[in-house]
């Protein structure tokens, strides 16, 4: 059965207030392409979350989708912060439930196998705990131990309404193969309700079927295909393209002010009408050519 | 002797601890400067491991982002983040973590959260990641972070990953930490350990023309000195070329 849908599809899939979990990790496999069209749909009040706060997650937040993030801290790493969920949180306008990337890898953990509850060793000591007392009460608590009467701190199941997850390869039924790095993405995959992939390469189910066991994401958990190179530029997806170092930049200075990243908007998110704009827009074949990966180092 | 910056010490003092090490849970930066440092150098079987995910990492550019896609080419493994902090770190194969710091106090807790209040801070940082859970269960945690009084405070204004908390003996078994917590602070100008007892840091080591009042300077607190005070031994040229040659040459970190 064919997923395939265009982006524009996808995203009007999800409704406002919905809670999306987002495959981006600070500067790499960020659904960037998926945070422009949440924008130009003006789809509002998310909830996002992810292990590592990522450049999809800011740019949401900066245009005002987001109302709560769940993460485990994040950056633009040597690029700099993430400068508009700070911005969101020091005025007040986003909910930040800060957690570890364990601490929240196990809440999606705890989603996925379906347990009311999963004990961790980590948080303890620290004002993360204290802060998460006080602002997210009900998603964690205590429960002794019935074998040794330890008291455990355990923690809620978080159960997204769906996972956005940029992959390398996917046919279109869904089934898809994540390369390299893939931090909580299974996790979020299997927590969710259903999962929105957004392929740089698709291909005929043949493919998948001479190698199924580099199927990450089975298509039956999947409800959209979305089939666009360059989807999470300027973040960088391993073996299709490097990150667009110049242009991480320009959004990281950009952001450092609301009218920065009002203009940065104004520019490559309401000025283009749709991926394939945005694209040339960036510089085109040519200056995209440039950041295809390395066949052999894979960026 | 050629000469060296106060980073370069820093760098080089780090890796050497590394000696004997085997398994390395390093962030981007100056840890991952000093351990491949120590890789190519005093431990050579190092298994560097990344918290996206990586194994036996051979990065051949510098990494700018711990999802870096360098950190993935040439590595032995790559595996859900999950599966290295559920099996690895979790499962107390994780014999050294090398954690930055924005602030450190005399018992090793750290904060990497906000500067200022939490919801109105002066500076907020980016957070834990795997921090927290790093601090509580690698076996050793080494910080590498250079020397200055608003990083060595009296009072962390977070604390994000917990170290030896408030130094009561047994504070940490009582948490049920299964690591021993922060056992090396490295930085441009000295190296501090952390007395087994109290689990205060402790001034062990000053590198060669910085003198103890300078580094008591750089610290907020009343500094405990040990009792015989070490003069770090300075780097090697071979040390050096490396740094200089084939791990920042663009000079992006040091």
């Amino acid at each position: 059965m064919t997923k395939l849908s265009t982006l524009a599809e996808a995203v009007a899939s999800i409704p406002s207030g919905a809670h999306v979990a987002l495959s981006g990790f600070a500067i790499t496999r960020c659904n960037m392409a998926f945070a422009r069209e949440v924008i130009r749909q003006g789809i509002r009040r998310l909830t996002v979350s992810q292990c590592v706060g990522a450049m999809d997650a800011d740019m949401l937040a900066g245009a005002g989708a987001v109302e709560r993030i769940i993460y485990g801290g994040g950056s633009l790493d040597r690029f700099g912060r993430l400068n508009c969920v700070n911005r969101g949180i020091e005025e007040g306008t986003l909910v930040a439930e800060e957690y570890s990337s364990l601490s929240l890898a196990f809440r999606y953990l705890a989603g996925a196998l379906g347990l009311p509850f999963i004990p961790i060793r980590s948080l303890r000591g620290s004002d993360i705990l204290k802060r998460l007392q006080e602002l997210a009460p009900a998603e964690i608590g205590y429960v002794d131990d019935p074998f040794t009467g330890d008291n455990w701190l355990v923690l809620k199941p978080l159960i997204p309404d769906v996972a956005v997850v940029q992959v390398q390869v996917a046919d279109e039924g869904g089934n898809a193969w994540i390369m390299g790095p893939r931090w909580d993405n299974e996790e979020q995959v299997k927590a969710s309700k259903r999962t929105i992939v957004i392929t740089e390469h698709l291909v005929p189910t043949e493919v998948i079927r001479r190698e199924p066991e580099r199927t990450l994401i089975p298509g039956f958990r999947v409800s959209h295909v979305v089939h666009l190179p360059f989807a999470a530029h300027p973040t960088s997806v391993y073996r299709a393209y490097d990150y667009d170092a110049e242009h991480i930049r320009h959004y990281a200075e950009a952001t450092k002010t609301p009218e920065g990243f009002q203009k940065y908007l104004d520019k490559y998110v309401y000025g283009v009408q749709d991926h394939w704009g945005y694209l040339e827009l960036v510089g085109g074949l040519k200056h995209l050519n440039n950041l295809i990966a390395d066949p052999i180092l894979g960026y | 002797m050629t000469n060296y910056t106060p980073s370069e010490i820093m760098i080089t003092s780090s890796a050497r601890a590394l000696a004997g090490e085997r398994v390395v849970f390093v962030g981007v930066g100056l840890p991952n400067i000093a351990c491949n440092l120590a890789q190519r150098t005093v431990a050579p079987d190092l298994e560097l491991v990344y918290e996206s995910g990586v194994f036996g990492a051979r990065p051949a550019r510098l990494p700018l982002s711990i999802g870096d896609p360098t950190l993935i080419s040439r590595a032995t493994l790559a595996c859900p983040m999950p599966d290295l902090f559920m099996y690895y770190l979790q499962g107390g194969r994780i014999e050294v973590a090398f954690l930055g710091v924005a602030q450190i106090d005399r018992f090793g807790n750290i904060n990497t959260t906000v500067i200022g209040d939490y919801q109105r801070p002066k500076v907020r940082l980016p957070g834990s990641g795997g921090a927290c859970e790093i601090a509580i269960h690698a076996k050793k945690v080494f910080i590498i972070t250079h020397l200055a009084r608003r990083t060595f405070v009296e009072q962390l204004h977070f604390c994000t990953s917990p170290g030896h908390l408030s130094g009561q003996p047994g504070e940490r078994a009582a948490w049920d930490m299964p690591g021993t917590g922060p056992q090396l602070v490295v930085t441009d100008k000295a190296i501090f350990h952390f007395d087994q007892e109290t689990g205060e840091m402790v001034l062990f080591s000053i590198h060669p023309g910085v003198t103890v009042e300078e580094v008591q300077a750089e610290v907020s607190w009343p500094l405990k000195i040990a009792a015989e005070l070490q003069i770090t031994e300075p780097p090697t040229d071979e040390e050096l070329r490396i740094i200089r040659e084939e791990l920042d040459p663009g000079g992006m970190y040091l």
